[in-house]
């Protein structure tokens, strides 16, 4: 009798608790579009910047095709609240329910609006915020910037290679220490000098950071900033270059090896799959798919690189495809310090807090 | 690290280029009185036609240059109409002057489609024999053209400045309009072509920075060197040789950042790159300071519009 009353009780808490959080009910169902689905992309810069917004651009038409609808589009919208909210509301009003932002800025105005119109679903590329129908998106980076570093290692004579980046924080940091073990892959002795320029798009500054890692002896440019400027100074200087955002071998033919590139139509097409299907159930974290999704991935100039460094090239991408992990232990950081212990893979919020450097990293922290 | 201070001072003049150019074409405008705030607008006017110019002609960098300067003129006289000929006040038409210039290069750039589209440009000429001589000849005769023209054209401002008839001109209406209007000098017409002129010399050193040192046309190319070469006229205290000075000392640290980063030495980043804000600031400081006591350089009727008998 006496454990009988004790499992009354026990069911009747059970209810109580279920019936307060409602809401978590609600959000175990997912999310699911009132309307028929209609898209449009809020783009940072503008779309034929030849490289982050004309990334977004790129996938739009490929999405349009796939999809089969027209997906619309504004450019050049600040990091900002001010400039954001109205065309984002416009397009809400015009019925809209699938917006996709392009900035890391956009990440607070997104999660408002996304509380504000809880029948939109938001989508957010380099976003920080998540909700019941905001999901933020980004690429690990270092797996095709680990390639390209595979590249660069294999083309360098002097084993001196350069890289030109913005800001010292984990998404670039992620690159060049991605780089500088891709590099390793190839050449043992490898190292790779970072110049952080301070800001994502001067190319005065990167022109002046590319020629003093040239006149240093580096023989292949890395970069992880806006402009093609670091691959054009390459082919002034005779060098060879890695590039990022897209193919930057249009810009210098003769200097770019390859590019660390952008598709990021293979992971929205299929995740606006998974909205217009109904139940669709953000990542709380943000959603951060490898290369084997595909946004990322490698461009290689096989004019410039040989056939042997492009198989093995491939042959360490599949490897990657196949679950190879780079941040993978034992690594220890260039003052020897332990980063992550041997069996053991770097988490995400360690990917993202990443201020340190793998040894042939030189740099000035 | 021989090699790297060889290096270093050879990089130099290409940086401070842009800077001392600017910072000349802006003290023209000053000594005649009018305050110019549009220098980061009008450098993307020049920058955005060299890159035009060049594309558009298919080369000729050296003529994309100088039609850079005659634009960045024409659009210079909106800002003299406002100031010299309807007198609004001169730092608000300043202000608005560059962000209009800043929303109408990035319009025709993307509407021509000049953006990141790489050209040849001007490149280093090694003025041989001398360019072979250790040293010595890679930083002074292995330059490009204009680094090389810099001394000539501050030679020739500074002349005409202080050593001839439309100088001495020039130089009153900066300092008394109405004194000059008594002595028969068209107050207006000396200032209105006094801007187009400065500016041109503006446009140049904005067409310096996309022709000669990035070779490719971005929205906001010039990333705020305007400014710099606003607060090098305060430090140069109107007198073109000295902002020659400072252009070479913000040359010199622009120059030396990325080398001390290459070279691995451990200096922290934002330290660096936050170096050519704190020199700013630490001369507008020590000009404020040394200002007490002595006489001012500061042109009499700076900022000041000019109406003929109005009472003040």
């Amino acid at each position: 009798m006496r454990s009988n009353w004790w499992l009354k009780i026990a069911a009747v808490a059970t209810v109580a608790v279920g019936m307060m959080s409602g809401s978590a009910f609600a959000d175990d169902a997912g999310f699911s579009l009132k309307a028929k689905p209609k898209i449009a992309i809020i783009m940072y810069g503008a779309k034929n910047d030849g490289g982050w917004t004309q990334a977004f651009e790129e996938a739009r038409e490929r999405m349009e095709k796939d999809l089969g609808m027209k997906i619309a589009y504004v450019e050049n919208v600040d990091e900002n609240a001010a400039k954001i909210t109205p065309p984002v509301e416009k397009f809400i009003k015009k019925g809209y329910n699938i917006i996709i932002g392009t900035a890391f800025g956009y990440s607070d105005t997104f999660l408002a609006l996304s509380k504000k119109y809880p029948d939109v679903a938001f989508l957010n590329g380099s976003g920080t915020t998540n909700g019941p129908n905001l999901q933020a998106f980004y690429g690990r980076t270092y797996e095709s910037q680990y390639l390209c570093g595979m590249v660069a290692g294999a083309m360098s004579k002097t084993g001196k290679l350069g890289f030109v980046g913005a800001n010292p924080y984990g998404v670039v940091n992620w690159t060049v220490n991605g780089f500088e073990m891709g590099a390793k892959l190839s050449n043992p002795k490898a190292t790779t000098t970072a110049i952080f320029i301070g800001t994502w798009a001067d190319p005065v500054k990167e022109r002046a950071a590319a020629e003093a890692l040239i006149d240093g002896g580096a023989d292949v440019i890395g970069q992880h900033v806006d402009t093609p400027t670091p691959q054009i100074v390459a082919q002034e200087r005779g060098v060879y270059g890695t590039g990022h955002h897209r193919d930057l071998s249009e810009f210098a033919p003769k200097a770019t090896l390859c590019s660390s590139v952008w598709y990021w139509d293979r992971y929205l097409t299929p995740e606006i799959k998974k909205i217009m299907a109904g139940g669709w159930k953000p990542n709380p974290y943000g959603a951060f798919p490898t290369i084997k999704e595909g946004p990322t991935d490698i461009i290689l100039n096989k004019n410039l690189v040989p056939a042997d460094v492009v198989t093995k090239v491939m042959a360490e991408r599949q490897a990657l495809i196949d679950g190879k992990e780079i941040y993978a232990g034992p690594i220890v950081d260039v003052n020897g310090k332990e980063q992550v212990s041997a069996g053991k893979v770097l988490d995400d919020a360690g990917l993202w807090k990443m201020d340190w450097y793998v040894p042939g990293v030189i740099t000035q922290k | 690290m021989n090699e790297l201070f060889i290096n270093w001072i050879a990089n130099t003049p290409g940086y401070a280029a842009p800077y001392a150019l600017a910072a000349l074409g802006l003290i023209l405008c000053e000594r005649a009185g009018v305050l110019n705030l549009t220098a980061e607008g009008i450098m993307l006017v020049g920058a955005l036609s060299g890159v035009g110019a060049t594309l558009t002609m298919g080369g000729y960098p050296q003529l994309a240059i100088i039609i850079a300067m005659i634009m960045a003129s024409l659009v210079s006289t909106l800002f003299a109409t406002m100031t010299v000929l309807l007198r609004v006040n001169q730092v608000i038409a300043g202000l608005a002057m560059v962000f209009f210039c800043q929303g109408l290069t990035a319009l025709l750039g993307n509407l021509f489609e000049w953006k990141n589209q790489p050209i040849t440009g001007i490149g280093r000429i090694d003025v041989w024999p001398l360019s072979e001589i250790p040293v010595i000849g890679h930083i002074f005769f292995s330059q490009d053209l204009i680094v090389f023209l810099i001394i000539p054209i501050f030679y020739l401002v500074n002349r005409v400045l202080t050593r001839s008839m439309v100088g001495l001109r020039l130089r009153a209406v900066g300092e008394s309009p109405e004194a000059s209007d008594a002595a028969g000098i068209n107050v207006t017409a000396y200032r209105f072509l006094t801007v187009m002129a400065g500016s041109a010399l503006v446009g140049l050193a904005g067409a310096y920075i996309s022709v000669a040192s990035t070779k490719i046309w971005v929205d906001g190319v010039t990333a705020g060197r305007g400014w710099i070469a606003l607060a090098l006229v305060i430090f140069a205290r109107w007198r073109p040789w000295r902002a020659l000075l400072g252009a070479l000392l913000f040359g010199a640290i622009e120059s030396a950042m990325p080398r001390i980063a290459a070279a691995g030495i451990k200096v922290p980043q934002y330290f660096m790159l936050m170096l050519p804000y704190v020199v700013t600031l630490g001369v507008m400081i020590w000009v404020a300071w040394s200002k007490r006591g002595g006489a001012t350089d500061e042109p009499g009727a700076l900022g000041q519009p000019h109406v003929r008998e109005e009472r003040r």
